[in-house]
């Protein structure tokens, strides 16, 4: 493994019944990469993701997170999905913290940590507020501070911004970003949007289905920080050419 | 709440029993009922006050009976909705089980219990405790079963174990559905107590002193203790919705109190 | 101070079977010449005290005297009255105390007959029990809560020279099961209910003390009542209704297996064996004539007697004339 390596896929492949969902992978992810994964429904995305978190076991292959072998074992990464899955009783507050109730008590480190968090990323004024109280936007900020919070180097995103309208979502992508880098955390980011993963992303993985495997692996070199110019820059363009082809390509097979 | 609505609130309920009771009073003058069949409004209050020495006693052994049966019925009606929940086998084996306890109607229930239990408080927390548990079960089966499988998921994925899973998330997540079983039981709860009175009572009570008072064509008395029956169910009904007003926030207050375990007092400084 | 409230679940469902055997009955009869007349029990479930009004739906005795009558079951004991000021009903069945308590309420009802004629209400025990008066301290005892057994106690613990503290008077819906289990020491009733009751269960008779031994007044416990509008307007229906009853009474008294059996058929879930409600009848028949043999007679002195007992006790406030409670005129 190699020193900035986090996080290392051999062999790993999956299959339900009669369908591969995954079929044998490897994969290297670099510590404080942001890297997308783009596909059609059933090309796996869900399936790897489940297995990186350990909610499935593999059938077979090795999985090695900063130097320990994770398979099957939860409790090592962050997670965040398209629903913000906030809970209602809780406040902001509560609700970032949920993840350190969640393995014991919340102490008062975790307590400082949530609201560092959301004084410096514009939920300060918030953080006792019930959900009820927020918009869809800030929501998503709460449920990524709460991924934050848990404090594992290696975030699962998948789709966290699908539900947001247009505006919302150019606006969470940047502030995902500026968190990206203050944070300096490693990103895995499922989207069905090519855009939004050419706009964060290091890199791209293209996936497809039966059975599921990764198809191409697109590095991402606009440079950062990106900003609206990015979105219309030709290197952008290309790249999104690139990656949409390769889904359409996949798709007319 | 903005003062109109607070108004609303408080003089709504009032107005409707007020144009109740002028229905009432106008029935019994206008219909020209004879006072030994439905008393005036009045009258059937001035039964209760007149003869509260006597009424008072009985009075607070229905609430003893409703209140003890109520407690028992609803700390059992969660426990088996968590039960039934948690072990799927028992939602095959005793659902049809509980069913089948409503089925049975209460007042074929009530003498075998007097039987075996006796004639004191006892049948009656029984009667009481097996009305209102049903639907706390209901309910409390309800919510957990509808607690968003994805939470669930995202749960274990930081590391919860069951235990923790089911007090952070799946416990607290009941709670709303469980004070609708809570408040249904609340109308209920006194009924029962009441049917237990009339299958069997030593000495007197609430129950009795109404047949009494039926017997001696007392309308007055019958009347004033169906207000005093109903009095009991709106009170601890009410009760049961303030417990919800304060256990639930969530529901109705945007930001939590500041006395809240941990949150200090947030400075906003625009 | 009866009965069993067991059978109240199936009463609902005997009255809506006897009211259709009632109509198709009337309906196969010329029902334009006879008159519907709606008898009130004063029970929620038909007993064996019925009998004389069954025998003469079934006999023939109304339809020869131009009725037509249907039975109705109160929703509870003690609303025979009201239903009867209501216009739910035209004939009741009520006790004696029902009447004084009416009367009280100043509600419009008057009695137009006896029923029984003599008090065999007292205190009973399951066979082999001790049960005297002076056994009585301590005991739990028990009442059906209704007027009748609220107006005796009294004279029951005046004569054991008791107060109300002294025995635990406890109320529900069966005695006999207490009674048999131990839960209770005694129950209250009357002779053809009690009797007949412990003796099923027990296999032999129970012990009692009754009437004048309990220190109970002697009085009668069942009248025939009508409001005053129905004696005005309806004097023909009431004495009609008397003759009938008269006469299927002499026929029931005179054909008690044959009466059982037409209260058996007409009201099959009753809830009561044919061993009870004959033995019941055989020991009501007795009640129903005074020492001179009649019939229905009312007296000055029974109400009296009733209405200050009922004052001593408190029940009632004052003690009226006793024409206020009943009239003989429509007596056959």
């Amino acid at each position: 493994m190699s020193s900035s390596s986090l996080l290392e896929l051999r062999g790993i492949s999956k299959t339900f019944a009669s369908t591969t969902a995954l079929s044998t992978m490897d994969l290297t992810i670099e510590r404080g990469s942001f890297v997308s994964i783009v596909g059609p429904s059933g090309c796996g995305k869900s399936t790897l993701f489940n297995v990186l978190s350990g909610l499935i076991q593999p059938d077979g292959g090795s999985i090695n997170l900063e130097g320990r072998d994770v398979i099957g074992a939860t409790g090592h990464v962050g997670y965040m999905l398209q629903k913000d899955l906030l809970v209602p009783w809780r406040t902001v507050l509560g609700n970032i913290t949920l993840g350190a109730r969640l393995k014991g008590k919340v102490t008062a480190e975790d307590r400082d940590q949530a609201k560092g968090f959301a004084e410096k990323y514009g939920l300060g004024d918030f953080l006792n507020h019930y959900p009820s109280a927020l918009s869809g936007g800030m929501r998503q900020r709460v449920a990524l501070m709460r991924t934050l919070a848990t404090n594992h180097q290696l975030l699962l995103l998948d789709e966290p911004f699908g539900a947001l309208d247009a505006q919302t979502r150019f606006e969470m992508q940047q502030w995902l970003l500026q968190v990206w880098r203050d944070t300096q955390r490693t990103v895995l980011f499922i989207t069905h949007d090519v855009d939004e993963a050419v706009f964060l992303s290091d890199r791209i993985l293209v996936m497809s289905p039966r059975p599921g495997r990764v198809v191409d692996d697109l590095a991402v070199n606009l440079p950062r920080p990106r900003t609206l110019e990015t979105l219309v820059s030709p290197a952008f363009t290309e790249i999104k050419s690139k990656v949409l082809h390769q889904l359409h390509h996949e798709r007319a097979l | 709440m903005t003062k109109k609505k607070l108004l609303l609130n408080i003089f709504g309920p009032i107005l409707s029993v007020v144009v109740l009771i002028g229905i009432w009073q106008a029935i019994v003058v206008w219909g020209n009922v004879a006072p030994y069949i439905a008393p005036k409004p009045w009258d059937a209050i001035n039964a209760v006050t007149s003869n509260w020495s006597t009424l008072a006693p009985l009075t607070w052994w229905t609430i003893k009976e409703t209140v003890y049966g109520y407690l028992v019925g609803a700390l059992l009606g969660a426990f088996l909705g968590v039960v039934l929940n948690k072990i799927p086998l028992m939602q095959r084996v005793l659902y049809p089980l509980l069913i089948l306890t409503q089925a049975i109607p209460i007042i074929a229930l009530a003498p075998p219990l007097v039987m075996i239990l006796g004639f004191g408080v006892m049948p009656k927390v029984v009667i009481v405790a097996w009305i209102v548990f049903f639907p706390v079960t209901v309910s409390v089966l309800d919510g957990l079963n509808h607690v968003d499988k994805d939470l669930m998921t995202l749960a274990k994925v930081f590391g919860a174990n069951s235990l923790r899973r089911f007090v952070v998330l799946e416990m607290p997540a009941a709670v709303t559905q469980l004070f609708s079983g809570l408040k249904i039981g609340a109308t209920y709860a006194v009924t029962g107590a009441i049917i237990g009175e009339l299958a069997a009572s030593s000495g007197s009570s609430l129950a009795l002193y109404q047949r009494s008072a039926s017997g001696s064509l007392d309308a007055a008395g019958v009347y004033g203790t169906t207000l005093i029956m109903t009095a009991i169910g709106i009170v601890w009904f009410l009760l049961v919705v303030g417990a919800e007003y304060i256990a639930t926030p969530w529901q109705r207050r945007s930001t939590a109190r500041q006395w809240r375990r941990g949150a200090k007092p947030v400075v906003t400084n625009n | 101070m009866k009965r069993n409230f067991l059978s109240l679940s199936v009463a609902g469902a005997v009255l809506a079977l006897s009211s259709v055997t009632v109509l198709s009955a009337g309906s196969i009869a010329s029902a334009s010449t006879l008159t519907a007349v709606k008898f009130v029990y004063d029970f929620p479930g038909p007993d064996m005290e019925i009998i004389p009004v069954v025998v003469a739906q079934k006999e023939g005795f109304f339809k020869a005297n131009g009725l037509n009558v249907s039975v109705e079951f109160p929703p509870s004991t003690s609303l025979t009255t009201q239903l009867l000021t209501t216009g739910s009903g035209d004939i009741g069945f009520i006790t004696t105390s029902d009447m004084a308590v009416a009367v009280e309420a100043k509600a419009p009802v008057i009695s137009v007959a006896n029923y029984s004629m003599t008090n065999n209400w007292g205190l009973f025990a399951k066979p082999g029990s001790t049960l005297t008066l002076a056994s009585l301290k301590g005991k739990k005892i028990f009442s059906w809560g209704d007027t009748w057994t609220n107006a005796m106690i009294p004279f029951v613990l005046k004569k054991a020279h008791l107060k109300a503290s002294d025995i635990t008077i406890v109320t529900g819906a069966n005695d006999t099961p207490l009674l048999m289990n131990g839960t209770i020491n005694f129950t209250t009733s009357t002779t053809n209910y009690a009797i007949p009751g412990i003796t099923e269960a027990t296999k032999s008779a129970p012990v009692g003390i009754v009437g004048a031994a309990a220190g109970v007044p002697n009085v009668p416990v069942w009248v025939y009542a009508v409001t005053h509008n129905y004696a005005n307007q309806h004097g023909k229906n009431v004495r009609a209704f008397l003759k009938a009853i008269k006469a299927a009474t002499i026929w029931a008294s005179s054909h008690q297996t044959k009466a059982v059996a037409d209260f058996m058929a007409a009201y099959p879930k009753s809830g009561y064996s044919k061993f009870y409600s004959t033995k019941g009848w055989a020991l009501t028949v007795p009640l129903l004539t005074n020492s001179a043999g009649k019939y229905f007679v009312q007296t000055n002195k029974q109400w009296t007697t009733l209405a200050t007992a009922l004052k001593s006790v408190k029940l009632i406030k004052s003690v009226p004339a006793p024409s206020t409670y009943y009239t003989n005129k429509f007596l056959p």
